[in-house]
């Protein structure tokens, strides 16, 4: 079944990451003035990079989130549309239970997205060097530009260069699924259909996600399906969910760490045990194909399954980071290679974080701003923090949780085991590593929907009853 | 080791107080209320909870239909036998379950302990359909095993650089004698006792006797099965599906707040089966051969590749009108339902799909489940809120449980292993 997705409407993060666009920041902003603010999602729509093929020297990507949304002035009915998750917003109660959002990591600890510091919107700017992007954030996001667009700003997010390396050392983004409709793979690897990572195409069910409707009597949008008012437009189509998380990483601590429990008489011990727990060498060797040691050219190496060589988890630990981010054949031991990697591939991220280092008297925080793009933040994004990293249950096992990026509360999850032959090698008193500094779901739309956002009428006209 | 038995007793509530037993329930969920039932004491109880059935009114034909009136239900999975947990129940719950069952009407508040375990046996409904993960393992030897293991990984922990290079045989000799050496562990050596004789009998009979009487009226089924299928299939193609939406917010934000907080969660279900008697009679039909099939094939560990499972059941109530299903799962309520719609969607139609709303089915088993929102949907509507819940080892999944079986078992053999088996039995550890 040939699908074709319409390019010029959706926005480009979709379909790529922009590596080759090295510097990039992310402007948390706040809406002010809703009829500014709407105005200036219509000029938007004329300057997002569409998923269309072709060389950008800059690009512009914009995300709302539900207060957004409801601020510029998305009627009731129609934010009902949108699933719970977008709503009830990532610092709902039982949201940051299962995300593991507590403690130090709670929401009224962020600098962005908490209870005192909420967010409407995010512009992702990226350019080739350091003064493009100075030249492209002047001129969308300066002073004088926001106030004209009614806006606040909550915060700028700078990130590193990209190189890709994440803060810890490890080389990363390697593993992306390839969207079945965008991507011609060469090798083997199974594709994933777009519909995972887009509204408006089917997903991995062959289903469509459900999408929000709105009234759209000017025919902005594309028509939305089903029996229902002629004038309903699809309000979802072509868009996606963003989720953003900024973690701050605890590089020396991790480092400290690992060298002592793996005895500080061998200094090659602790960098094993490293890649023990991220399931790849740092320079990317993935321990299931190399066990004993990294591989310059396998550095890239995403090709591979756990099935075959490693069900038990000889080569690459069963609690690995990867592992669990991406079980791959091994999701599920009764049903089988194949079936797993069908289960699998319908909680699969598309991943498109920058890793960000700010420079500080006592040296400075590191971390990852974790972006994500998703059709079904529940299935997706949710279900692989709760189900997979987070859980003390995966894999069968009893106390362990991702060794990398749980945030753990109390003695619960500290345990970290590394499969051996004749005795397991049992790590405890895993510390956290990663501390979540803030968060939000956006809604990433098409450029149609941007192009209906600017010409809501506001909230206050007689013509249109107040929510 | 007893095998395990599902209790359900519901009870009317008083006019007018439903509401009340509600926010009674939700403050005994909270353990500084010190209102909740220490079911702990009860040692033979793996899972036990209360929920409230709201008044419904049934709708007949689209018209408004009779009223049924507001109920009270109790579920537990227990070690046999039940007359125990219930004489246990009423001592331990004592005023606590007094204040509950207070707003029933007929409980006997001044009444002796036999007579209040009278009155709730009376409203014990029998259940249609039970699960059990792995039939004869009671709670008493889930907490013996836990100990086991623990005692065992912590006795590993201590030499780690002793077993680097060892002879698996020889690790699991040193793990055995450990073991052995423990007067509170040793009873470890031993296999686990069986269910009673009499229990192995009756099971074995029935396992024998339902496919005998399939087979014996097999020219029967041949004629009628293909009738039967023609007709449901007619009746398909009528029926109207719920409208895929998704509960109130409210609604949906009240279920989550309950769920997520162990390892396990519960879930708790009523809805009306579709009217007409062809629907009616394959609803008791599923349930059946459901019910042989969790009691006689799937009763060691997996319901056709999902291992999640602790306890489940299917309650038809008010005559066979409606239907519960309840049951104590591990992981979150999304996984729960994405294992189900990926590996059984087949099993959940052929016993869903005769509830009133559920997503289009063709041929009863295709369709329905496969359509991943609709089915979460439907469910999701349908959920009640489970206030109160308790695990008697709610920090422990089910592959858990089957692993310290298998780690005590790796002990009881006589002969020293092969050097297979003792890599294979290590590595559970």
């Amino acid at each position: 079944m040939a699908v074709t997705l319409e390019l010029d409407d959706i926005q480009g993060l979709v379909a790529r990451g922009y590596g080759t666009l090295l510097a990039a920041s992310f402007v948390l902003l706040r809406v002010e003035q809703p009829a500014a603010a709407r105005a200036w999602a219509g000029t938007l729509a004329g300057e997002v990079a569409t998923a269309e093929p072709g060389r950008r020297s800059e690009v512009v990507q914009v995300a709302f989130t539900e207060s957004g949304l409801r601020r510029l002035g998305l009627p009731e009915p129609t934010l009902a549309g949108f699933p719970d998750e977008f709503t009830g917003g990532m610092t709902a109660a039982h949201r940051r239970r299962i995300l593991g959002d507590e403690g130090e990591s709670a929401p009224e600890q962020w600098r962005w997205g908490g209870p005192a510091n909420p967010v409407d919107a995010v512009l992702l700017l990226y350019a080739e060097d350091g003064a493009g992007l100075d030249r492209l954030a002047d001129r969308l996001a300066g002073p004088d530009a926001l106030a004209a667009a009614g806006l606040a700003e909550v915060g700028r997010l700078a990130t590193s260069p990209l190189v890709g390396t994440e803060p810890f050392g490890f080389r990363d983004g390697i593993s992306q699924p390839l969207l079945a409709e965008l991507a011609s793979p060469s090798t083997g690897e199974r594709t994933v259909r777009a519909g995972e990572f887009v509204l408006g195409y089917p997903n991995e069910y062959g289903l469509r996600t459900g999408s929000p409707t709105a009234e759209d009597p000017g025919g902005v949008l594309p028509r939305a399906d089903g029996a229902g008012q002629r004038s309903s437009g699809d309000l979802g189509r072509n868009g996606s969910y963003l989720v953003m998380r900024q973690l701050s990483q605890d590089v020396e601590g991790f480092w400290r760490f690992v060298d002592q429990a793996s005895g500080p008489s061998d200094p090659d011990a602790g960098t094993r045990l490293a890649a023990k727990m991220v399931g790849r060498w740092p320079n990317g060797t993935p321990l299931a194909v190399s066990p004993e040691g990294p591989v310059r050219e396998l550095a890239e190496a995403n090709d591979f399954g756990y099935a075959a060589d490693d069900a038990a988890g000889l080569r690459c630990p069963a609690g690995a980071h990867i592992r669990r981010a991406n079980p791959r054949d091994v999701l599920d031991p009764l049903a089988g290679p194949e079936c797993s990697v069908t289960f699998t591939n319908r909680h699969r991220l598309l991943r498109r974080g920058r890793t960000y280092a700010e420079s500080g008297a006592d040296g400075g925080e590191r971390g990852i701003h974790f972006i994500c793009l998703g059709a079904n933040i529940a299935r997706q994004f949710e279900f692989v923090q709760h189900t997979w990293l987070n859980d003390p249950k995966f894999a069968a096992m009893y106390d362990d949780t991702d060794p990398l990026v749980t945030t753990r509360q109390g003695g619960a999850g500290r345990t970290f085991t590394v499969q051996a032959r004749p005795v397991r090698q049992r790590v405890t008193g895993l510390p956290n590593f990663v501390m979540v500094r803030g968060g939000a779901y956006f809604f990433l739309p098409g450029r149609r929907a941007l192009r209906y956002l600017a010409q809501l009428p506001n909230p206050a006209d007689p013509a249109r009853r107040t929510p | 080791m007893p095998h395990q038995l599902a209790l359900t007793i519901r009870a009317r509530i008083r006019p007018g107080q439903a509401d009340a037993v509600e926010r009674l329930l939700a403050s005994m969920a909270d353990p500084a209320s010190g209102r909740g039932i220490p079911f702990e004491r009860l040692g033979t109880t793996h899972f036990a909870r209360l929920f409230v059935l709201q008044e419904v009114e049934e709708a007949r034909d689209g018209k408004a239909g009779p009223v049924i009136p507001a109920s009270l239900v109790y579920m537990s999975d227990v070690d046999a036998p039940v007359w125990r947990h219930l004489l246990g129940l009423v001592r331990t719950g004592g005023e606590r379950l007094d204040a509950v069952l207070s707003h029933c009407e007929g409980w006997p508040s001044r009444a002796t302990t036999w007579q209040r375990v009278a009155w709730l046996r009376a409203r014990t409904v029998r259940a249609d359909t039970v699960y059990v993960n792995t039939v004869g393992r009671s709670v008493a030897q889930v907490h013996d095993e836990r100990r086991l293991r623990d005692a065992i990984e912590e006795f590993l922990d201590g030499k780690q650089a002793d077993w680097l290079g060892a002879d698996p045989v020889q690790v699991h000799g040193a793990v055995r004698r450990f073991v052995a050496a423990r007067h509170d562990l040793r009873w470890a050596l031993r296999p686990a006792p069986p269910p009673g004789l009499a229990f192995r009998l009756r099971s074995t009979l029935a396992k024998v006797g339902w496919p005998l009487l399939a087979l014996l009226a097999a020219p029967l089924l041949l004629v009628v099965l293909p009738v039967w299928a023609v007709l449901l299939r007619r009746q398909e193609r009528r029926e109207v599906p719920d409208e895929p939406r998704l509960p109130d917010r409210q609604r949906l934000r009240r279920l989550a707040a309950l769920e997520d907080h162990v390892v396990q969660n519960p879930f708790t279900a009523v809805g009306f089966a579709k009217q007409g008697r062809l629907r009616r009679l394959t609803m008791l039909a599923v349930l059946r051969v459901v019910d042989y099939g969790t009691r006689h094939i799937f009763n060691r560990g997996t319901l056709t590749g999902v291992q999640s499972i602790h306890f489940a059941r299917w309650v038809a109530i008010d005559d066979r009108r409606r239907l519960i299903f309840a049951s104590s799962y591990d992981g979150s309520l999304e996984s729960y339902m994405d294992e189900f719609i990926d590996k059984v969607a087949w099993g959940l139609n052929a016993v869903f799909s005769n509830g009133a709303g559920y997503p289009r089915t063709r041929w009863l088993l295709w369709g329905g489940a496969s359509d991943e929102q609709a089915f979460k949907a439907y469910l999701r509507n349908r959920q009640v809120p489970t206030h109160v819940w308790y695990s008697a080892y709610d920090d422990l999944s089910t592959r858990n449980l089957e692993n310290n079986a298998a780690i005590r078992a790796g002990l009881t053999g006589a002969e020293a292993p092969s050097r297979a088996e003792a890599e294979a039995w290590l590595a559970r550890l």
